[in-house]
């Protein structure tokens, strides 16, 4: 008798049950729908991760990502995979002139009326817009193709950021004599070694204000052009200021050699800096400053706007990943992915202020940039074209296996080739 | 009459599945492989351009280094791996106590991924951390930069595959040797020959048609060789490493299609040029012994 009074009473409980269940299930609109999204280490990182754990809690949606090995392989198969019509639900990708290479408009969704948009400022959006539609949304915060330094060095030897190249030599040198790596070089991930020519465009732009429009036109070229030679030449003057282990270091031993101050120098993308900060022991030991040109009064910052997410045109999630991306726009998300985080650099969200935990190397020492109006965006968000062995080059300029003159000729021939695949009439 | 019909009709339909498989798979993706390296195509349009893609890969210093290159690398493994495997087949069939476990351990190389290798031997050849610039810098001598340094990385990466591709030479060779008559030595012998002269004068000979698949086979691996160059320099430093198969890659990745099929036939073409006038040389030389 007990025993049925007991069944019936837990039935009871059970039926009860079962209704609360399903009401829970109704507050979160895509439970049960998983998104797939292609992305590399950098972008799916500790922030990312954290904003789709809240993502999964408010709104339901799972997600599964595949990692982008990056670099040139990275390239190929995300190149292929929109050939062959294989996509994710969404993707990250570069913005600029990486975009034009993947034939956006037949792949990625025009989310030019998605409210979001409205929150983006003007210099991001020109990256991912392309013949009036919109193609992306900012993974993350703009970041600058600059020198990350360890500033106990400086401080040990009474060294002044300099604001012109020859200060900047004089630095290497005071550096050198006194027993430290001036300089960490990462022949071993050959991306890397591109981000001193590449943030150099700050002067070339400042010294020649049309090198752009030329330069895509086929006018103005790097061996012929002063200003833009010197981004190759600045490699040479640097070939005897490098880490032992120039030839073979990667990215990952760069992050620990400036954290640790095993070197004092990096020229690198300030989106490695959150990855320093969390090895070193203070982050106010690491510092930024823009590529040094010749003049002293104008020493500004070269910009890269964040890598960007893509809508697959044919996702059958498309709702899904729109709640998402609202939902990673909101304050909230963008604080949690911030204070998770760090920041590459100023935010492109309009109105948005970085958390106060990020570090002072974004929120001074960038942002003072920022703050006075010098700073350009990198020459692939002016210009679609792009040459594709540039970091071989600058690999083996950096190595001081070529001169400065010869791999401007070389990139020249090169960008030539990238011109007439785009569709430009070079002669 | 009858006996002549059968004849005809037995090989005939034996050879087709197979001849419509090559056909598809390899006569007809040559076919049309020749036509696209003429144009400038993606997914969707080709257009024709004549030879601007083959001008474009021997006039850049980039793609056109890659030829020499590959011969390079192509010539060094091989005559490497047929000379040492030799004498490594001679001892291993010689009558030494170990014989089995060395035979197993010379094989192993070969059991282990090409990429794996690669990596392996990268991390090995690191300039300030390698475990090989260890042991140099422990007998007092200079770090070596194995792979940063153009004039030395290729022959880095010849080295390490010599090593893991030695396993097959050695096997083929050791084959060769056991199915030599015994009494041939035991005829030298007798007329008093030394072990050298026998292994000139009976060995070497008789092993030709081993020695030939061996070449054959070591060339034709290193032309079309890639994985332990991609996996352990990706073609660099600079362009110093590149070999034909790399630089394919490279332009494909980069989206300039028309110019990477150009490359293929290319490689094509130069394996063709090779193989054929060396295998029918061979073929010479071995009839020639018998």
């Amino acid at each position: 008798m007990n025993k049925k009074v007991l069944s019936v009473a837990l039935c009871g409980v059970m039926a009860m049950g079962i209704p609360t269940v399903s009401a829970v299930a109704e507050e979160k609109p895509y439970e049960g729908v998983t998104l797939t999204m292609w992305a590399g280490n950098a972008e799916y990182n500790e922030g990312t991760k954290a904003v789709m754990e809240a993502a999964t809690e408010a709104l339901g949606m799972e997600f599964q990502v595949e990692i982008n090995p990056g670099g040139s392989e990275g390239d190929n198969i995300i190149k292929t995979r929109v050939a062959s019509n294989d996509l994710p639900d969404f993707l990250c990708y570069n913005s600029g002139s990486k975009l034009y290479d993947l034939n956006p408009s037949r792949a990625f969704l025009d989310i030019s009326d998605w409210d979001m948009v409205e929150k983006f400022d003007d210099a991001f959006l020109s990256s991912v817009t392309i013949d009036g539609a919109v193609y992306g949304a900012p993974q993350s915060s703009t970041q600058a193709g600059a020198v990350i330094y360890y500033k106990p060095d400086y401080e040990e030897l009474g060294l002044e950021v300099p604001h012109t190249w020859d200060e900047f030599v004089a630095n290497c040198q005071a550096l050198a004599d006194a027993g430290k790596t001036p300089i960490y070089f990462t022949g071993g991930e050959t991306w890397a070694t591109q981000v001193l020519f590449l943030g150099d465009y700050y002067n070339v732009a400042a010294a020649e204000p049309d090198f752009a429009e030329n330069y895509t036109n086929g006018t103005a070229k790097y061996a012929s052009t002063p200003a833009a030679l010197r981004s190759w030449t600045k490699y040479e003057d640097l070939v005897d200021f490098l880490n032992a282990d120039k030839s073979a270091a990667t990215v990952s031993d760069g992050n620990l050699a400036i954290a640790y101050g095993d070197a004092t120098h990096w020229f690198i993308l300030t989106q490695q800096l959150p990855m320093i900060i969390a090895e070193a022991d203070n982050p106010d030991d690491i510092g930024v400053f823009g590529v040094p040109g010749d003049d002293a009064d104008n020493h500004g910052l070269t910009v890269w706007e964040p890598m960007s997410f893509y809508v697959n045109k044919d996702s059958e999630n498309i709702d899904a990943v729109h709640a998402f991306l609202d939902f990673y726009y909101s304050e909230e998300a963008l604080d949690l992915y911030f204070e998770t985080y760090g920041a590459n650099g100023p935010s492109c969200i309009k109105g948005y202020e970085l958390p106060e935990s990020v570090c002072n190397a974004v929120r001074v020492d960038m942002q003072a940039y920022f703050d006075e109006g010098k700073n350009t965006p990198a020459l692939e968000y002016v210009s679609p074209i792009k040459g594709t062995t540039c970091e071989q080059l600058t690999t083996a300029v950096g190595l001081g296996q070529m001169s400065g003159e010869e791999a401007a000729a070389a990139y020249d021939d090169d960008c030539k080739k990238s011109a007439v695949q785009l569709g430009y009439e070079w002669e | 009459m009858k006996s002549n019909k059968e004849k005809s009709l037995y090989p005939m339909w034996f050879v087709i599945p197979s001849l419509i498989i090559f056909g598809v798979f390899f006569l007809w993706p040559i076919i049309t492989s020749l036509y696209y390296s003429l144009t400038v195509w993606n997914f969707e349009t080709a257009k024709f351009c004549g030879l601007d893609n083959y001008k474009l890969f021997f006039s850049e210093h980039a793609m056109s280094s890659s030829v020499v290159h590959t011969l390079i690398y192509a010539f060094g493994t091989s005559i490497l791996k047929v000379v040492i495997a030799f004498f490594i087949a001679i001892f291993l069939t010689s009558k030494i106590r170990t014989k089995d476990f060395i035979r197993s351990a010379v094989f192993f190389p070969n059991l282990v991924s090409m990429v794996a290798v690669g990596l392996s031997f990268a991390y090995m050849m690191h300039p300030t951390k390698g475990l090989l610039n260890s042991v140099i810098q422990f007998f007092g001598g200079n770090p070596v930069d194995f792979l940063g340094n153009p004039a030395l990385a290729l022959f880095s990466i010849i080295m390490v595959d010599v090593w893991k591709g030695l396993s097959i030479s050695v096997v083929i060779y050791i084959a060769g040797i056991q199915s030599i008559d015994k009494t041939y030595y035991e005829a030298a012998s007798i007329d008093g020959a030394t072990s050298w002269q026998q292994i000139k004068s009976i060995t070497l000979p008789l092993l030709a048609p081993s020695q030939n698949s061996i070449i054959i086979l070591s060339l034709i691996g290193g032309l079309r060789s890639f994985e332990l160059i991609w996996t352990m320099t990706g073609g660099g430093p600079g362009f110093a490493t590149d070999v034909l198969a790399s630089v394919i890659y490279k332009q494909y990745a980069a989206g300039f299609y028309g110019l990477s099929t150009a490359g293929n036939v290319v490689m094509l073409i130069l394996i063709s040029l090779i193989a054929f006038p060396l295998q029918h040389f061979l073929n010479k030389r071995e009839e020639a012994i018998q």
